[in-house]
């Protein structure tokens, strides 16, 4: 009996079991529907969005080629460390961690991420720009989701300067700023690399590429196992410039060598194509590309030089004695005088009851205009100049480039000053005084001017008047071949007398090849043509009251300059801030000329320049 | 011994399920593990090797009845107590727990074991008692349980120790244990929980319970796993991403998917299609083998079935909950399917033992 309710209830209890057991698995079955079926679309992105990642691929910047095609700007990959905040879930314990790996201090990274916390969460945020391979190292060792979570590790194209040289025709790259943003000029985006001065800035849009994309696979721990589809970034275009890479050296060895700072701009006379173009003291480009450290920026903006200043296009300086042939072409010009008027020098005049001197104790006796130039003699150009009068000065100064913009294809020029009575009238409230004329006459007064200006005023009396517009694009390629870029049309052509100008251009030829101060710039066989000018920093009274203090107060020095003397191919000036005398510009142009000469010619160029600047004033 | 009329009386239908379970989890290893670079033999063909060991066992637990092993239950017993103790001592440890017992071809893990141990000598003692079991039946066959269980949690293995708990509830449930025991052992159950949690978990384990409760307060962390599984069962689909195409498994978004959550990958892979023909079969093995504890020909054989089954279906079902993220993460492994030799060898033993019973309904 109790054998059969034992079998019943061994029975009974199994078949409750079975129930069970068949409604449990129901229940899973069920669960799996829902998880599977229902649900499934939105488990089906959480997996895509664990094992797909978008990453952007940095378009590189268009290529700068030198007029022979010669790299002067290119690009070269480097590596970024960036935190990728949608998959971080504590931000701050990334920033920590990477902090610690990459050996960076935890406030200066979380000041980083602080700067872009306003920006979209997808878009990464560049912690280590252009990382060290130890660094790079450092972050792929770690398991990029639980040990360095949400971080990237990126390849990018970075703009690279193989010479510094250059510094401010290139200018320099940087991550756009909030205004620049707030422009929206070429639909620019936070993070997005632009030109910030120099051509990279004036050529921006062409040089940018566009961005690409590429989607791809990864593992639980961040590793990229394939890529899924890629959109490849557009290269920039590339731009050939009208700068030849040999003259741009000369230029920048002689600055090097002869350790002043300055300017030098020098131009194809006939079109202005700019062969070459330099502001010292100068920065390192490089410095920029992958973002400036604050330190560096720091000490290139406190610098009392003001490295970042671009002297050849915003330095205004006297001009000094390099004034003269304005002064000439305007008498000569107007008809107040012809090249075989005379004036007797003894070492100064009087005008208007005050003394002028001559920078000759003892006088030059009687010169005629050619002798007058190859001598800068200051008595003849003072009686011209006041026999002309500041009106057609003024007006002929202008025709020849001085005391305008040049228009040059660079950011930020600025104007220099042939003053007029109507210009003090509306300025500073004043009569013009017929004394001030004749200071004019010899560059001083309120005479300025900008060395990018005396370059195109070289050019103008090299080609006969005129003035040509300096400019650095001479072709584009957009990836469809390249495409000459005509040179823009002159700004003004003055209606110059040949037979007089070439008096001055004789007068010009004799201050280098003759008995005049611009020596040092000859060049056997190529008439090379110019004129120096020494232009006081402050006057001699003035000098003397400073005293002994630091301040360079030594004079500066200027050569402009064109070869050969009849159809010259080049010209331009070189200004020596504190260069105490324009024969030392002069030693500049030479090596200039001489690279030029022989690089046309298919001569070997000269070596780099030892020259020996003249320190005695 | 081994008659021959009983090779009719083997149960093909069950074998054949079993086998299809343990087939099913080799494509899954192979799957998942192919594509990754390992030293030594491939992980499926040492799962190969585990069936054929345990096909092996299966064959020796067949062909003796199953009262031989029954008699000898408490030999077997304390030779497992035995085991457990040198394991506890002298054994492998591996990722912070010491469970295995370094052989020269495989580690083998005692506890899966003494699963198989405990049901026979569970089923040996209460098949002994007639009627419904006392209350010192109960405290005894408790006893029985709980020591190897506590010498398992020792280890530490919390997960494969708390599968010992149904051998003994299922077996003393056949044996006519009351409703209202059952009742109170839930009660005290429920009323231990917070006790438990206070002073016997670790902190581990709490927070894989608390992250289970809430996975997203730890979404990289503890509950990591658990989300993991719920995105990779759910993104398979009606009919999977197809043979090694699981990017979640693949990827190693899952971790351990060839042990823990190879259910995870083949709902992955196999997709909602593949989840029922699986789900199916272990229903089918579980319900088959309850025909045998029905058909037995005494209360030890049934005893017995229950027991062995009884840790297979827990394991089973909170596997296949725990693959699809909906109950908290343990070392627990799917067994027939899951890497793992031990679990493997002891499986088909167990197998072997149903089998036994239900081969033999019609001998004296």
């Amino acid at each position: 009996m109790a054998l059969v309710e034992d079998r019943r209830r061994v029975t009974t209890r199994l078949t409750i079991l079975q129930s069970l057991i068949t409604v449990v698995f129901s229940v899973l079955a069920v669960s799996f529907w829902v998880l599977q079926v229902v649900q499934h679309a939105k488990f089906e992105e959480m997996a895509e969005n664990n094992h797909q990642r978008t990453l952007a691929l940095r378009a590189p910047r268009g290529l700068v080629l030198d007029r022979d095609g010669k790299v002067l700007v290119e690009n070269r990959l480097s590596y970024s460390i960036s935190i990728d905040r949608e998959r971080t879930k504590d931000l701050n314990r990334t920033i920590r961690l990477l902090a610690a790996v990459v050996g960076m201090d935890e406030p200066s990274v979380r000041a980083i991420v602080e700067r872009h916390r306003r920006e979209p969460a997808y878009r990464p945020i560049t912690i280590v720009q252009d990382a060290t391979l130890p660094q790079v190292a450092a972050v792929r060792a770690r398991r990029l989701d639980t040990e360095l979570p949400g971080v990237v590790v990126e390849q990018v194209p970075t703009r690279s300067y193989p010479e510094t040289m250059g510094a401010h025709l290139f200018g320099y790259v940087g991550e756009v700023n909030d205004a620049q943003v707030a422009n929206g000029d070429g639909g620019l985006k936070s993070g997005d690399i632009v030109g910030q001065s120099g051509i990279e800035k004036v050529y921006n849009a062409m040089l940018m590429g566009e961005d690409g994309a590429k989607r791809v696979v990864v593992n639980s721990v961040g590793r990229e196992i394939r890529t899924l589809e890629e959109d490849q970034p557009t290269e920039g275009h590339r731009l050939q410039l009208t700068v030849d890479i040999d003259v741009q050296k000369a230029i920048e060895d002689s600055f090097d060598a002869l350790a002043f700072n300055g300017a030098a701009v020098v131009l194809d006379p006939n079109n202005g194509d700019v062969l070459g173009f330099t502001s010292r003291p100068a920065y390192d480009p490089n410095a920029f590309a992958a973002g400036i450290d604050r330190v560096t920026w720091a000490s290139l903006t406190s610098d009392e030089d003001r490295p970042l200043n671009d002297r050849a296009i915003q330095g205004r300086y006297s001009p000094g004695s390099t004034f003269k042939m304005a002064v000439a072409t305007a008498a000569l010009q107007e008809g107040v005088i012809t090249p075989d008027f005379k004036v007797h020098c003894v070492g100064g005049a009087t005008f208007y009851g005050r003394p002028f001197k001559c920078w000759k104790k003892g006088g030059h006796g009687t010169m005629d205009l050619r002798h007058a130039i190859e001598q800068s003699c200051n008595v003849y150009f003072y009686t011209i100049g006041n026999m002309t009068g500041i009106d057609k000065i003024h007006k002929w100064a202008t025709l020849l480039g001085l005391g305008e913009k040049s228009g040059i294809d660079l950011p930020n020029e600025v104007q220099g000053l042939v003053p007029s009575p109507e210009w003090k009238q509306q300025y500073r409230k004043e009569k013009w005084y017929a004394g001030e004329t004749v200071s004019v006459s010899i560059g001083q007064g309120s005479v300025s001017v900008t060395p990018v200006s005396m370059a195109v005023y070289a050019a103008t009396l090299a080609n006969g008047g005129t003035r040509v517009t300096p400019h650095l694009l001479k072709a584009v390629d957009d990836g469809s071949g390249w495409k000459p870029v005509p040179p823009p049309e002159p700004r003004s052509k003055a209606p110059l007398d040949p037979v007089k100008l070439q008096a001055i251009r004789d007068g010009l030829w004799m201050v280098v090849n003759q008995a005049g101060t611009g020596h040092n710039a000859i060049l056997k066989g190529y008439d090379v043509s110019g004129k120096t000018g020494t232009a006081q920093v402050i006057s001699n009274q003035g000098k003397e009251r400073a005293g002994k203090t630091d301040k360079d107060l030594r004079d500066n020095g200027w050569f402009v300059f064109f070869a050969p003397r009849d159809n010259p191919q080049i010209a331009g000036v070189v200004f020596l801030e504190h260069g105490v005398h324009g024969s030392n510009a002069a030693l500049v142009a030479h090596h200039v000329l001489d690279t030029f000469f022989a690089k046309k010619e298919g001569r070997p160029a000269p070596p780099k320049p030892e020259l020996k600047a003249n320190l005695v004033p | 011994m081994f008659e021959r009329r009983l090779y009719y009386h083997i149960d093909w239908a069950l074998l054949f399920a079993i086998l299809a379970l343990c087939g099913l989890g080799v494509v899954m290893i192979y799957s998942i593990t192919s594509a990754q670079p390992r030293v030594g033999t491939p992980m499926h063909i040492t799962q190969l090797y585990a069936i054929c060991l345990g096909l092996m066992a299966m064959v020796v637990t067949l062909t003796f009845d199953y009262r031989t092993f029954t008699d000898k239950s408490h030999l077997i017993y304390i030779g497992l107590l035995v085991l457990l103790l040198y394991v506890l001592f002298f054994g492998m440890v591996q990722m912070g727990a010491r469970r295995w017992i370094p052989l020269k071809v495989f580690n083998l893990q005692p506890s899966e074991f003494a699963k198989v141990g405990v049901a026979l000598v569970l089923a040996k003692f209460f098949g002994e008692n007639r009627g419904a079991p006392s209350w010192t039946d109960l405290a005894i066959g408790g006893a029985l349980t709980l020591l190897p269980l506590w010498l398992i949690a020792k280890e530490p293995d919390l997960g494969t120790a708390v599968t010992l708990l149904p051998v003994f509830l299922a077996v003393a449930y056949l044996a006519g244990m009351k409703m209202r025991i059952l009742g109170i052992l839930a009660l005290c159950g429920i009323l231990a929980a917070p006790i438990a949690w206070k002073f016997a978990l670790k902190d581990y384990q709490k927070s894989r319970i608390s992250t289970f409760l809430d996975p997203s307060q730890d979404a990289k962390g503890a509950g990591y796993q658990q989300i993991q599984a719920r995105i990779t069962v759910g993104s398979g689909g009606l009919s999977g991403k197809g043979f090694k195409q699981g990017t979640q498994g693949q990827l190693r978004f899952l971790p351990v998917a060839h042990n823990d959550f190879v259910f995870s990958v083949l709902a992955e892979e196999q997709g909602f299609a593949g989840v029922l023909v699986a789900l199916g079969l272990y229903l089918f093995v579980i319900l088959r083998a309850l025909e045998a504890a029905r058909l037995a020909k005494d209360r030890l054989g049934s005893y017995l079935v229950l027991g062995v089954l009884a840790s297979f279906t827990f394991q089973v079902v909170y596997n296949v909950t725990m693959s699809a993220g909906l109950a908290p993460v343990k070392g627990l492994t799917l067994p027939l399917m899951s890497y793992g030799g031990s679990s493997m060898i002891a499986t088909l033993a167990g197998f072997g033992l149903i089998l036994n019973v239900r081969m033999r309904r019609f001998t004296n």
